[in-house]
């Protein structure tokens, strides 16, 4: 050999050596399968259950008990067996699309190609496309393991038809919009409960709805909807907006014309009542002596008046002629 | 002696071996999840479903597993029209289970049988069930969205009637979707045609020593062609709802604009008349004072007022022509006033 270079014995042949004299001897063989029966019984009688799992303990096929996390015996040679069930995990069927990959800071989907699972018919007979998760948990591991053969076929089909069942009892647009929650809940409720009637020992966690879409052709039409949606509600906006822009402006101006007529009445009224005031006064100092009173106020007011004017012509009506006008006063005497 | 020695250690040897065959021929597992039919010589003898280790005759009686298991099935989709003559695809996924494991060994042998007697049965129930009825029996379960449709529709009633009254701007409220598509109540729903499924095909199993547990319509859609019509419709049912909701909002932009004219010429005119009588009372009132003062002396009022407004009606740098007959010249032409 490439090691043995004829000073050190070779350990290979010391070995040979070794095991021909246990085998060339009855005894010595019976020694070794003594050994090896034993070593195998001791390895076989014992076995961990990781923390998120329970390990199903079948004594000759019959259940025996049911073990948690930690280190177990067992009895050898097949005489226990184990089933180790990751009870803890929560497990997921995904309808409509496949998660393609966790790696990275994104997760990424393959969303073509499972329309059959995810388009369905509502109850006015149109179509969505319903995208969902179905998340579950092994809650009694003995009845998942012994109650129903591939269970998580089974949690796929009975997902697929409740998820129709309640999606065919609403319509399309409360599908698409209002109906998500309720038909989570509804659904999650319709799985556990056809589950439970098969005693699968699953536990649905939760339902939930992913991507939920008018089928593609018909997508753009529903965009469109949204749009006039929007738009009316822009259109209304504007009227709105117009009005607003009017109306307060013409309460204000016509509380102030109102304001302006009220006071050109309390103007007018006391105007009245001053004048009024002033003319009672005047009377009663009138009434003392009325005649040379009158004469008074007819002289002064005559002198007022004739005083600013630039000139005053006096006619005598009984003068004949053509011009009975003069140019002053001074000539104007008979 | 050596010789014998060893051919001691050989018939035990011997010996051991066929102890072991022999017992390993009498006992038999039967695990958790499966049952097991004894036969003798070929013969289904008796079935045992208890999980255990069990005795049997060596040799001469024989064991077979079988499933004891809850086992699915399912089919494939199935074009079937309906009653209403649509054309719609059917998947349907089947439970069930082996409860009579020696009529099933002698009527299907194995789970292959068995499986191609349910394509058989169930697919034939199937076509039969969907094909008495109307579509909507398969799609729908309950009649509740009869209620919500009713609900929608006086919603979107009210709303519409609601905008036609108050067109108090800042609350016209924004109409809504109307219901789509065709609705006509169900009288049997998709439950009952599983179990109607169920009732026929159990009839049909139960000698087979199949229990069926139940039926699910799973996928149900429109068949190809079909289903371009039901987009078309989709299609031009939202486009029709879509303009409706446009010229909605056209309309109500319209009546707001209306309203606002509306509107401003009643304020205006409001404040005129308002202006208008404020006025004219006070005016009544006006001319009451005066003619209550007034009245005590008419003649010198007229007097007084007459010389108040000569002074205020003759401007400055004015001619005047006065008539020497008037009594202002009295004095000049006399030398008295009288």
């Amino acid at each position: 050999m490439a090691y043995n270079n004829g000073q050190e014995p070779d350990l290979g042949t010391e070995i040979q050596k070794r095991l021909e004299a246990v085998f060339s001897n009855p005894k010595g063989l019976l020694y070794f399968l003594a050994v090896i029966i034993v070593v195998s019984g001791l390895y076989s009688s014992f076995y961990t259950i990781q923390p998120d799992e329970e390990g199903v303990v079948l004594r000759f096929g019959r259940y025996h008990a049911t073990t948690q996390p930690g280190l177990h015996f067992k009895l050898p040679f097949g005489i226990d067996r184990t089933t180790k069930v990751k009870t803890k995990l929560i497990l997921q069927e995904e309808f409509g699309f496949r998660t393609r990959s966790v790696t990275g800071k994104r997760t990424s989907y393959k969303e073509g190609g499972f329309s059959e699972e995810s388009l369905m018919l509502t109850g006015d007979l149109n179509v969505a496309d319903v995208e969902w998760i179905t998340q579950f948990q092994i809650s009694e591991p003995q009845k998942y393991l012994f109650n129903i053969r591939d269970p998580e076929q089974n949690i796929r089909d009975i997902s697929e038809a409740m998820m129709r069942r309640v999606v065919g009892d609403r319509l399309v647009n409360d599908v698409l919009t209002v109906g998500r929650t309720e038909i989570a809940a509804e659904a999650k409720k319709l799985i556990q409960e056809t589950l439970d009637s098969y005693e699968m020992g699953v536990r649905i966690v939760s339902i939930k709805l992913q991507d939920v879409n008018p089928p593609e052709p018909v997508k753009p039409s529903f965009n469109k909807v949204n749009e006039a949606k929007q738009e009316q509600e822009q259109a209304i906006n504007q009227a709105e907006k117009y009005y607003n822009q009017i109306i307060p402006e013409a309460r204000g101006k016509a509380d102030q014309k109102i304001a302006e007529a009220q006071g050109f009445a309390a103007a007018i009224l006391n105007r009245a009542k001053g004048d009024a005031n002033r003319f009672e006064e005047m009377l009663t100092s009138y009434q003392k002596a009325p005649r040379i009173t009158k004469d008074r106020m007819y002289i002064e007011t005559l002198e007022k008046v004739l005083n600013r004017l630039d000139t005053v012509t006096v006619v005598d009506p009984e003068v004949e002629g053509l011009l009975p006008v003069f140019g002053g006063l001074k000539n104007e005497t008979k | 002696m050596r010789q014998n020695k060893q051919s001691l250690a050989i018939t035990g040897a011997v010996a051991l071996i066929a102890l072991l065959v022999l017992i390993t021929s009498a006992t038999y597992v039967v695990p958790e999840g499966r049952q097991v039919v004894i036969t003798q010589f070929g013969k289904p003898v008796r079935s045992i479903n208890d999980a255990g280790l069990h005795f049997k005759l060596p040799f001469i009686q024989e064991v077979r597993r079988i499933d004891l298991r809850i086992l699915s099935w399912d089919g494939y989709p199935n074009q079937i029209p309906t009653k209403d003559k649509k054309y719609i695809e059917v998947d349907t996924t089947a439970r069930w289970k082996i409860v009579d494991p020696l009529k099933f060994i002698q009527t299907v042998q194995n789970e292959r049988g068995a499986r191609s007697r349910l394509d058989a049965i169930l697919d034939g129930v199937t076509r039969d069930v969907i094909s008495a009825n109307n579509l909507v029996e398969a799609v729908r379960n309950s009649n509740t969205i009869l209620e919500v449709i009713e609900k929608r529709k006086k919603e979107v009633e009210e709303a519409e009637s609601q905008a036609a009254k108050t067109v108090k701007v800042g609350t016209v409220p924004a109409i809504q979707e109307e219901v789509s598509g065709e609705v006509e109540p169900i009288e049997i729903g998709r439950e009952r045609l599983s179990s109607m499924i169920i009732e026929s095909a159990e009839k049909e199993l139960l000698p087979l020593g199949i229990d069926l547990i139940d039926v699910q319509l799973k996928r149900i859609s429109y068949e190809n062609s079909v289903q371009e019509k039901v987009y078309g419709r989709m299609i031009s049912e939202r486009e029709r709802i879509a303009e409706k909701i446009l010229s909605y909002g056209k309309g109500e932009q319209a009546k707001i604009r209306g309203e606002t004219d509306k509107d401003l010429k009643s304020i205006q005119s409001k404040a005129y008349r308002r202006v208008q009588e404020i006025k004219g009372r006070a005016e009544a009132e006006a001319i009451n004072i005066y003619a209550k003062a007034l009245r005590k002396e008419p003649g010198f009022y007229r007097f007084a007022r007459t010389l108040e407004a000569y002074e205020k009606a003759l401007p400055k740098n004015s001619r005047l022509l006065l008539s020497s007959k008037s009594r202002f010249w009295d004095v000049l032409k006399n030398g008295d006033a009288r």
